[in-house]
């Protein structure tokens, strides 16, 4: 018994990264342009489809794949800035939600029309690595690094170019920003450019794991948002942290019970926190 | 306002509620039947979740209410032979129980706006989940049949489809009479505050936790009920239809579209989306499979962004407008006269 929970830990641990991973686009979206972005899962199971595309059609490497995969949701996200979110900017939160929920329809039927309900994966077999009764499975192993390093790059383009500090300036004080002579709709554009960026890099680490269908990306949605808030919206380091936490509660507590039992008691943890911390774990509160 | 003005007013509401009276007897189709019963049965549930919605407090967790609510009454009579009357009852005192225990929480520690819908959000996925862990009484996410009896009123189930025509009806009646009640009681008044500014209607002595408990039990109770109608009419259930993210979006959905602070802004969102889904599907459905889904979603956020306020809001506000206007054009001219 003990084995089992050490290696579910373990395997928590590394599920925490690929949970951070997801996390990080969601989170700069929510920081930066203040809205849910409902679809965010959908974008990852597009970034998938587009991957598994062009490895079976056009029998490309996986590396040139995930690049076009990024440079394509790039593309969407600043398309779906401009079409759906800059018209809804100044409308009630409520609002925004549902359309970005509209778009939860729209994505997943497309996928649904172009591939059918087919699951689809590529073949891509990576060893599993044990030490003595600790089995690892290397596909997460590398989606934990990747989550590492993508980490450390997006805190390198906030924190040292010029770009990221005109984002991290909106995200704080909008308005001070327009004094500054920052346009916060350029802003907007390219942190949902980046948002775009990062779900194809998500994707790519997440094509060895899973195998990819229409409504994969709502599996992954809910989970992801309770991170984010959980972190604290827009605080990278909470959103890193809380993945950990959720990936080794889901993981223990599905060996110790089963997987939707597991689930619920993440969605209470979060619901239980919310009360007592709204603005997240390392969340600073604003006043009111 | 005199007489002739009141029946003047509610003259075409009186026509079409005579129109829908007697609609069935012209022997329609069946299936105009059935959709307009279904858009009953929603417009119900989303009139009920918009006496919370209008005053700014936005649950996106009322799948939970409508899952809860349906799978006690469908397991009671399943397994007990307890008739759906009752099991409307306890349906409701449950999820009024749980939006008790969540609301006060809530309330108490001043869970407000988006966190409010995020934490409701969670509770809907928390309730599907729940139903799908207890797969061997629940039958999971391949849902649960309900057992027949025929007809009988006591079991609340009828063969014939007219009956729950009439029965949902009766239920959608009920909850714009109450929205009317609601309206224009002092709870309303103190409602209306706290949606401005809680801080503000709390310092001039309204019971914020109170008020708000309130209104959240009512649209509780009243939406599982809805759980229950709609069992009975579907005869089966399972939580993706029920409870979950899905559905507990679909409900905003059609009251925003509808117009959420009007007394009539529910039911035509929900005719509106209801009709829309079917002829979308109808006219496309079979040709490409999902491609009617793409459509509709595509229209859903069209509509979002170019009806904010939806569409009888839109409407009513223009009509107001152009009645404001035409008021205001005699004065002018007596004045410039003068």
């Amino acid at each position: 018994m003990e084995q089992l929970i050490l290696s579910a830990t373990l395997n928590g641990i590394l599920l925490g990264g690929v949970l951070a991973l997801l996390v990080f686009g969601l989170n700069l979206i929510f920081g930066v342009v203040k809205i849910i972005h409902l679809a965010y899962g959908q974008f990852v199971m597009l970034g998938m489809y587009i991957i598994f595309l062009l490895m079976t059609t056009y029998k490309m490497n996986i590396f040139i794949a995930s690049l076009i995969s990024c440079i394509i949701l790039g593309l969407l996200g600043i398309l779906l800035q401009m079409i759906v979110i800059n018209p809804l900017l100044k409308s009630p939160r409520l609002n925004q939600l549902l359309a970005l929920a509209g778009l939860i329809i729209i994505f997943e039927n497309m996928a649904m029309v172009l591939w059918g309900a087919d699951y689809r994966g590529i073949k891509l077999f990576l060893p599993v690595i044990h030490f003595g009764f600790l089995f690892v499975r290397t596909s997460y192993l590398v989606a934990f690094i990747g989550a590492i390093i993508t980490l450390l790059g997006l805190n390198l383009f906030l924190n040292k170019t010029y770009v990221g500090l005109a984002i991290r300036a909106t995200a704080q004080d909008l308005d001070s920003t327009q004094l500054m002579g920052i346009n916060p709709k350029w802003v907007y554009l390219i942190t949902q450019a980046t948002g775009g960026i990062l779900s194809g890099i998500v994707a790519s680490f997440f094509m060895p794991i899973y195998t990819v269908h229409p409504h994969f990306g709502s599996a992954f949605t809910l989970m992801a948002f309770i991170i984010v808030i959980l972190g604290g919206m827009g605080n990278f380091l909470g959103g890193f942290i809380s993945a950990f936490i959720i990936g080794v509660v889901t993981s223990i507590s599905a060996v110790l019970t089963s997987t939707e039992i597991a689930d619920s008691i993440a969605l209470i943890i979060f619901i239980l926190i919310m009360l007592v911390r709204p603005q997240g774990l390392l969340g600073i509160r604003e006043s009111r | 306002m005199n007489a002739t003005s009141f029946l003047k007013r509610k003259f075409p509401l009186a026509i079409l509620l005579l129109g829908i009276l007697i609609l069935p007897l012209l022997s329609p189709p069946p299936y105009l039947i059935h959709i307009i019963t279904f858009i009953f049965i929603w417009s119900y549930i989303t009139t009920v979740w918009s006496y919370m919605g209008r005053f700014h407090l936005v649950s996106l967790g009322h799948g939970a209410f409508l899952g809860i609510g349906a799978y006690i009454s469908i397991l009671l009579f399943n397994y007990y032979n307890i008739s759906p009357w009752i099991g409307m009852l306890l349906g409701g005192m449950g999820a009024a129980l749980i939006a008790l225990i969540l609301g006060y929480a809530c309330f108490r520690f001043g869970v407000i706006g988006d966190y409010f819908a995020l934490v409701t959000l969670a509770l809907g996925e928390v309730v599907a989940l729940i139903i799908n862990a207890f797969r061997d009484v629940t039958g999971g996410s391949l849902g649960m049949t309900l057992k027949s009896v025929g007809t009988s009123f006591y079991y609340f189930q009828f063969e014939k489809k007219i009956y729950y025509y009439y029965v949902s009806l009766v239920f959608l009646m009920f909850a714009l009479f109450l929205w009317q009640i609601i309206d224009r009681s002092r709870i309303q008044k103190a409602l209306h505050a706290i949606g401005e500014d809680e801080i503000a209607a709390a310092s001039i002595g309204i019971r914020i936790i109170r008020y708000k408990l309130f209104i959240t039990l009512i649209s509780a109770f009243l939406t599982a009920t809805g759980g229950v109608l709609y069992t009975q009419y579907m005869t089966y259930v399972n939580p993706e239809t029920l409870s979950g993210v899905g559905v507990s979006l679909a409900i905003p959905f059609k009251a925003i579209l509808g117009g959420m602070f009007h007394l009539w802004g529910s039911t035509i969102g929900t005719a509106m989306i209801v009709s829309l889904e079917e002829y979308i599907r109808i006219m496309y459905g079979a040709r490409f499979i999902g491609i009617s889904q793409v459509f509709y979603g595509i229209l859903l956020v069209a509509l979002i962004i170019f009806l904010p306020k939806g569409l009888y809001g839109t409407i009513s506000d223009y009509w107001q407008k152009r009645k404001r206007i035409s008021e205001e054009q005699p004065k002018m001219k007596l004045g410039f006269l003068r």
